[in-house]
């Protein structure tokens, strides 16, 4: 096991490698000078031309793009992130104050979308084609179609404008983190309780379940010892993907509820064309990213014990 | 391991997770402050749109970090509520020489946030060859230099309206302060009515009082920027008081708004300006028929109407909103008229011949673009170029709409290949003559090329007379209004909302600034 954990995170390197290189080019191949972009944010729409041709200068954006990229790679391995190209602040610093937001974000986001699509799912499926099951995947579509932005003003609406128990905005305290939470959340939990629906259903279906009814197991026992492990790993490798994603940010949640996340950062910051700032963070989502799918892997091992990674080596 | 084992495993792993995000939460509770902490409290809780990006001047305080500067910083010379000119550090100035050399005498007795005096080193250390003013918009002041502790004499390549320019909050005096011994900035350090006391990225900045403000002092203990980003929740925090005030309310909140108890909207009038840009170059507006035809299709009193409920002035093409030095009021401006619009079309070429509703010319049919920016003025300017698009449908010109964002407009802007762009904002900033500059040859946003509008252009930013000043302007305002190199669409209207306990408060013309000084609170 442990050697598998240390292969998968060699391989990271790789990836990152990778996603950075892709990251660079397309912000390359977007339209637009980069300096003169990065010009505009610095000194505003009164800019002159010696002042964009200055900072091509001096930020290196005459240089051809791959000696460009070397260059970045080059500080990385000296653990350099670089300075923001518009604000000159430190790309580190500046991720590492925007990083906890977005992590606790996105684990309470997991959680409370689990605590809603697994019991509904479950339900779900153990009363196949009630209406029960029905209202819940009704309820789930509902939750898979409305955009995060609506729900958002609608959950402030209603928990903060109208019956003043959550704050609107903000980030601090425990309460400001439910309904963001909430939002993202209860979009996620749709598409879970339908995955966990129906992966338990075609679990239930198999020999060895009515092999545990024919030696009379009761129901519970089959449901919680048998069924639900196996139902688990589709939806164990569907919830971590979630939680990936959650890690790089949920630009659209973080905008309505002012919450000082990486998603928002780096929309920004690709916008500005903000290189450095840009691959500081793609750098960090896919490092996060590539880590929580190799702790999803992890976590079917110890799920399913027929799953041994040492064995392939 | 047991199963069993591994189940309480995983669950022991959950409710660390739970128990560490609780704790990394609780840990900032003492940190949350929101509006109404106190009975009494003398602290004022702004909602603004984005955060203060920068605070030297070696760059330009973008968004709303401006209003914020404006508690901070001070400058030379300022604009009162109504866009006069009056003294602000400076006292008085005057030109020996109509407007090559200017001497400022500055006021007495004023000091920098950090205890230091501010003087006449000051001022030469703000506007030195480090700022970025001065590489831009203040490239011809040749040298500064102070003559005695108060006296600071700048010298110019060419005559200019310099104390025009020195009103602007984002071009304030710092002090050197600002700086450590090697030169690296370390915090803001101005003379304004309120200190930098913290700043939260992308959450919240909070000022204190300045005890030592040489004016009229502020009757606010401390004053919270909190960082709302968001429109719409800007709007509802003030509703639930956990904001005193919050700038740039949207238009379809103002109604709602007004009607709700406690709650105030401040409204006036500023010299934001959004305008149609015509490609006059390379596309068919190069025909001044083409362009005087939109002008007289577009309705600007419905594109306010319809669009901003109302909020704003229809421009009509005024290039100077109503409440700009030297805006012209006899000025003879648009009103919709769609014969008039078709025929000018027609005279220049353009005739619906195959009955499609889309006029041709030469057999290519009458196909345009209207560039849309991705940015900040995006929620008002894209329903605009819809209003747009569909009364130019109706006299024959076939509009699209592209939404892009600005790399890929300048892009679009350097080769040319594009019809019209909605712009608006920094273009149409303050009272001085750089409005104009934006159709100038020289300028890289200019689309527009008149030898006769250069040389206006220039003369009026070289003369220093006031009287002939209007009379330039004025002939410059009408050249606009015939020439069309742009069309005006409409002025906008500032809008604050400040909730039941604000009381004080007196809203400027100046955009990007905020005038605490009167404001004070009585807290229910």
């Amino acid at each position: 096991m442990w050697k598998y954990i240390a292969k998968r995170l060699a391989m990271i390197s790789i990836v990152i490698a990778g996603v950075t290189l892709v990251a660079f080019s397309a912000m390359y191949l977007a339209p637009g000078d980069p300096a003169e972009v990065i010009a505009l944010a610095r000194y505003g729409e009164d800019l002159s031309a010696s002042q964009v041709e200055t900072l091509r200068v001096a930020e290196g954006f005459d240089a051809p793009v791959h000696v460009q990229y070397m260059i970045w790679l080059g500080h990385l391995l000296q653990l350099d992130l670089g300075k923001s190209l518009v604000t000159s602040e430190d790309v580190l610093t500046e991720i590492r104050q925007k990083l906890p937001a977005t992590a606790e974000l996105a684990i309470a986001s997991l959680l409370i979308s689990l605590l809603i699509a697994l019991p509904a799912g479950i339900l779900g499926a153990l009363r196949k084609n009630t209406l029960l099951d029905k209202s819940c995947m009704f309820v789930s579509l509902v939750g898979v179609s409305i955009p995060n932005f609506w729900l958002g003003l609608l959950l402030i609406w209603f928990f903060a404008l109208t019956l003043h128990m959550f704050p609107s905005y903000g980030y601090g305290s425990l309460k400001h983190i439910v309904l963001p939470a909430l939002t993202l959340g209860t979009s996620m939990s749709a598409v879970t309780a339908r995955l966990t629906r129906a992966s338990l259903l075609e679990v239930l279906g198999q020999e060895y379940i009515v092999a545990a009814r024919a030696r009379g197991f009761d129901e519970r026992t089959i449901l919680f010892r048998h069924a639900l492990k196996n139902a688990f790993l589709p939806v164990v490798t569907f919830a971590g993907m979630q939680f990936g994603y959650l890690l790089g940010g949920a630009v659209v949640v973080e905008t309505i509820f002012s919450w000082p996340g990486i998603g928002k950062l780096l929309v920004d910051s690709i916008f500005a064309m903000d290189f450095s700032m840009v691959q500081g963070c793609v750098l960090f989502i896919a490092v996060l990213f590539s880590l929580s799918s190799l702790a999803v892997d992890i976590l079917y091992a110890v799920l399913d014990p027929r799953i041994r990674y040492d064995r392939r080596d | 391991m047991n199963r069993n084992f591994k189940l309480i495993l995983i669950i022991c792993m959950l409710f660390a997770v739970i128990g560490a995000s609780a704790c990394i939460g609780e840990e900032k509770d003492g940190t949350a402050k929101g509006a109404g902490s106190g009975e009494n409290s003398r602290e004022l809780v702004v909602g603004i749109g984005t955060d203060v990006n920068n605070w030297y001047l070696d760059m330009f305080a973008a968004g709303d970090a401006r209003f914020v500067w404006s508690q901070v910083y001070e400058t030379l010379v300022r604009l009162d509520s109504d866009l006069n000119v009056i003294p602000g550090l400076a006292e008085s100035w005057e030109t020996p020489d109509d407007g090559k050399t200017w001497i400022f005498h500055l006021r007495e007795n004023v000091t920098f946030h950090d205890g230091t005096p501010f003087d006449a080193d000051s001022v030469v250390f703000s506007y030195s060859n480090q700022s970025y003013v001065r590489q831009a918009v203040l490239k011809p002041v040749q040298s500064v230099e102070a003559l005695d502790t108060h006296t600071v004499k700048f010298v110019l390549k060419k005559p200019m309206p310099l104390p025009f320019y020195l009103t602007h909050v984002a071009w304030p005096v710092m002090g050197p302060g600002c700086l450590d011994a090697a030169g690296n900035f370390i915090k803001p350090v101005g003379t304004g009515s309120f200190k930098f006391e913290t700043q939260a990225k992308d959450q919240e900045i909070v000022l204190t009082r300045n005890e030592a403000y040489w004016g009229e002092k502020p009757l606010l203990d401390e004053v919270t920027f909190k960082v709302i980003p968001e429109a719409a929740t800007r709007v509802i925090a003030l509703e639930t008081g956990e904001v005193d005030m919050v700038i740039k309310v949207p238009e379809y909140d103002v109604e709602r708004l007004e009607a709700e108890e406690g709650i105030q909207v401040h409204r006036k009038l500023t010299t934001f300006t959004d305008f149609l840009q015509f490609n006059c170059d390379k596309s068919l507006f190069n025909d001044t028929r083409v362009r005087q035809s939109v002008a007289y299709a577009v309705d600007t009193e419905t594109l306010v109407n319809e669009v901003l409920e109302g909020i704003g002035e229809p421009a009509g093409g005024r290039p100077y909103s109503s409440v700009m030095m030297y805006s012209d009021p006899d000025l003879k401006t648009y009103t919709q008229d769609l014969d008039k619009a078709r025929a000018l079309l027609e005279e220049a070429g353009w005739k619906d011949s195959n009955g499609d509703g889309i006029a041709e010319k030469d057999g290519k049919p009458l196909h345009t673009s209207l560039i849309v920016s991705k940015g900040v003025w995006a929620a008002r300017h894209n329903p605009m170029a819809q209003v747009v698009q569909g009364t130019l449908r109706e006299v024959g010109m076939d509009v699209e709409i592209k939404v892009l964002d600005e790399g890929a407009i300048s892009k679009l802007e350097s080769t040319g290949d594009f019809g019209m762009i909605l712009r608006s904002g920094y273009f149409v900033w303050g009272p001085y003559p750089k409005h104009f500059f934006v159709h100038r040859s020289g300028s890289p946003y200019s689309h527009y090329h008149n030898e006769t509008y250069d040389q206006l252009v220039d003369t009026a930013d070289m003369t220093v007379d006031t009287q002939k000043q209007e009379e330039i302007y004025h002939s410059l305002q009408a050249f606009v209004i015939e020439e069309v190199p742009a069309f005006y669409l409409m002025h906008e209207e500032k809008v604050v909302a400040t909730g039941p306990s604000v009381k004080g408060y007196t809203i400027s013309s100046e955009d990007p600034w905020l005038n605490l000084s009167g404001v004070y609170l009585e807290r229910k």
